[in-house]
């Protein structure tokens, strides 16, 4: 008990770094997958092929291994990302890819009527996607899209393996000078602290999306 | 453009969708102020002929011309040509997160750049006529299917179209509503616009109507002035079709 107390406050720091990383990674995925939605379901059959093969290859492949890829890989091709800026973009470049396919079922779900109705006003397709389309799309995947954030913000842990000193990270490093697993319980709370308020949080609009407003 | 051109006219139009030929090479007009009324069994391509007419669907071969612009060239800028044709469906498709006023006004503001409070004025005003007024701030979900309608025509109307298209408008409406949407039809007839409507209310047909178009099977079977065509029919095609309708009703 006192090891989990004296470990908390060098966690909690931890904690407000895996909390900017999965804000920030969540504000660059909800942006690239969104457009990538758009490409997917684009009339140009190159770009939609193009895509289809982004989502495809990124969903087949550990998250665990494109941070490595991506923090290695383009060190060694001389580009020095500092290890925050390569945990933001693996987890943009993994999540996007899931989150595109959540907004294009949301898009697909749209009667195709609300399109038509649109374009028959003489407003081109990106004006009636904008106006019409997706903030009727969007309304509809904020259930989904939460839960994917609440993943997102599990699998920042991964990101330890650069040496990140998120949450986990720091629990790893207290785990081996303390020689004791009770630093990671504490790890543990500090994810539920978060993740057990907003899976509330999921179900509360579920159910008031159900309801019908 | 030239001044006789009619305002609506296909030359030849197909339409196919894979290998069955839903429109078998139509040729129509439509001139100012005229009101048109199609009918036909469904499947006749009635729809689909409304359809091409503002580029919904593409014609396969032929040509519609609306206001002498072909509207099948490649060059046209179709957003521009359907901003003279109000186009009003069967299932309303009112944009549900919008209100009847932001129904009617958005695309005003959005295609044609005006001002959200002329758009609001002018938006007000066009509810007042199909008689909405006091349901401008409602939502569609909060409308009765005759309502939502009334609005959804009051928003075709917004654009200031030249033609108004109008498809089986009361086919999905509970039979008390359909008066007031055929009212609000009535009306603008009456104001001298032109207009096509795809109908099975031979009531309107024959009352409003200058002139009846009767398809089947892709085809003009006959056309004329709906008293004509609808009481001394000369293809047997539509004698058959209105002995149905009648024994129906």
């Amino acid at each position: 008990m006192k090891i989990l107390w004296e470990s908390m406050p060098y966690l909690l720091r931890g904690m407000w770094i895996t909390i900017k990383l999965a804000v920030v990674s969540e504000v660059c995925i909800l942006i690239l997958g969104l457009l990538l939605s758009l490409v997917r379901i684009s009339r140009v059959r190159v770009f939609r092929f193009l895509a289809a093969v982004y989502i495809d290859v990124i969903r087949g492949i550990p998250l665990i291994l494109q941070i490595v890829i991506i923090y290695f890989g383009l060190g060694h091709l001389g580009l020095n990302l500092d290890r925050f800026t390569a945990g933001v973009l693996a987890l943009t470049v993994c999540y996007a890819a899931y989150e595109a396919e959540i907004f294009r079922s949301g898009i697909e779900s749209i009667d195709k009527g609300q399109m038509e109705a649109a374009r028959s006003l003489g407003m081109g397709y990106m004006k009636s996607m904008r106006y019409i389309i997706l903030p009727q799309a969007v309304r509809r995947v904020i259930p989904p899209l939460s839960n994917e954030f609440i993943a997102l913000l599990k699998d920042t842990a991964l990101v330890s393996v650069i040496a990140l000193a998120e949450v986990f990270q720091r629990g790893r490093e207290l785990m081996g000078t303390l020689a004791s697993v009770t630093p990671l319980v504490g790890v543990a709370i500090c994810y539920l602290m978060l993740t057990i308020p907003l899976m509330r949080l999921v179900q509360y609009i579920e159910k008031r999306m159900a309801r019908g407003d | 453009m030239k001044t006789e051109e009619a305002m609506i006219r296909t030359v030849n139009l197909v339409k196919k969708f894979g290998h069955h030929e839903v429109l078998r090479g139509i040729n129509f007009e439509v001139q100012p102020s005229e009101v048109v009324v199609i009918v036909g069994p469904s499947g006749s391509g009635k729809s689909t002929l409304l359809r091409c007419i503002n580029g919904l669907e593409h014609a396969t071969g032929g040509h519609v011309y609306v206001e002498g612009i072909d509207i099948t060239d490649h060059d046209t800028d179709i957003n521009l040509v359907r901003q003279k044709l109000g186009m009003v469906f069967q299932n309303f498709n009112l944009f549900p997160h919008l209100t009847a006023l932001g129904n009617v006004t958005l695309a005003p503001v959005k295609v044609k750049d005006m001002k959200q409070k002329d758009a609001d004025r002018r938006g007000i005003e066009l509810l007042d006529k199909v008689g909405l007024k006091e349901k401008a701030d409602s939502y569609p979900a909060h409308l009765s299917g005759g309502q939502q309608q009334r609005v959804a025509i009051a928003r075709a109307f917004a654009m200031d179209p030249d033609v108004m298209l109008f498809d089986e408008v009361t086919s999905a409406l509970d039979p008390e509503l359909v008066k007031e949407v055929l009212d609000t039809m009535k009306d603008l007839v009456r104001e001298g616009m032109t207009m096509i409507v795809v109908t099975h209310e031979m009531g309107f047909a024959k009352e409003m109507g200058d002139r009846m178009v009767f398809m089947d099977e892709g085809e003009i079977v006959e056309e004329g002035k709906p008293v004509d065509v609808f009481t001394n029919p000369r293809s047997p095609r539509t004698r058959e079709f209105f002995s149905k309708i009648l024994s129906h009703n």
